[in-house]
C-alpha cells in the first residue's frame, strides 16, 4: 500500500537546478479522499488546499502535544496511552464515545483486528492492556 | 452509491512527519518488551495517530459544510474551510 502513496515520477526537465529534499507529508489525494468522503459534498480545489495546509499545522500541534505528555512524564518516548490521552484532550475519546468504538468506526477491519484485545491461546490478550 | 473511502495508514509518512517536528522524539518503543510487542506497539501508535488524524479532518468537513449550508452555498469554498479550522 505505501507505494500508492509515493508521488508519481515527474519527467525531468532539462535545465532544471536540483529539486528540494522532499519534506514528508500525507498524500494530497488521500487527504482530498478522506475530506471529500466525510464532507458529502463538491468542495472547490483552493478549499482543498486549505485543507492541506491544516493537515500540515495539525501535525505540528500533534507533535508538539505528544512531546509535552512524553516529557511530563519524565520520559523520550511516546506511548500507546499518550495516544489516547491525546484523543481524550482533544474531546476526540469521551466517556460515552470510547476509543474502541472510534477503532471500529473508523479504521480498517485488518487495523481493528490489530487494535482490539484478542485472547490468544495460552491465556494470552494481545494487545496488553 | 458513495465511493468506499481508502483507509489504509501511511504509516512511514506519519512516522517521518513526526520526525521532521520532532527529531529527539521517539514513539512507543518499551525496551523490556519482546520483539514482537515492541512491533504491535509501534504499530498501534502510528494507528493511533492515523486515527486521530481521519477524526480531525472529519470534524474540518463537518463545520465546513455547516458553514457552507449557513451561507446557502451548495458548494464547500476556501472561506468556508477557513472558518471551519478557526473553530476547530
Amino acid at each position: 500500500p505505501l507505494k500508492l502513496l509515493q508521488p508519481k515520477p515527474i519527467p525531468k526537465r532539462s535545465g532544471t537546478s536540483q529539486r528540494k529534499p522532499h519534506e514528508p507529508q500525507i498524500a494530497r489525494s488521500l487527504i482530498k479522499e478522506i475530506f471529500r468522503h466525510f464532507v458529502k459534498m463538491p468542495v472547490t480545489r483552493d478549499a482543498i488546499k486549505i485543507v492541506e495546509k491544516c493537515s500540515e499545522r495539525y501535525f505540528k500541534q500533534l507533535s508538539n502535544d505528544l512531546e509535552v505528555f512524553a516529557n511530563h512524564a519524565g520520559r523520550k518516548t511516546v506511548e500507546v496511552a499518550d495516544l489516547e490521552v491525546l484523543m481524550r484532550r482533544q474531546g476526540l475519546v469521551t466517556d460515552k464515545m470510547p476509543l474502541h468504538v472510534l477503532i471500529e468506526r473508523y479504521l480498517p477491519l485488518e487495523y481493528r483486528k490489530l487494535l482490539i484485545p484478542i485472547a490468544v491461546s495460552g491465556n494470552k490478550v494481545i494487545p496488553r492492556k | 452509491s458513495r465511493r468506499r473511502m481508502k483507509r489504509t495508514a501511511p504509516r512511514s509518512t506519519l512516522r517521518k512527519i513526526i520526525k521532521k517536528h520532532k527529531p529527539q522524539l521517539r514513539l512507543a518503543a518499551n525496551a523490556d518488551l519482546l520483539f514482537e510487542s515492541f512491533f504491535f506497539f509501534f504499530f498501534f501508535s502510528i494507528l493511533k495517530v492515523h486515527l486521530s488524524f481521519l477524526l480531525f479532518l472529519r470534524r474540518l468537513a463537518e463545520e465546513a459544510r455547516t458553514n457552507a449550508f449557513e451561507n446557502k452555498s451548495k458548494i464547500v469554498k476556501p472561506e468556508h474551510t477557513i472558518s471551519a479550522a478557526k473553530v476547530l
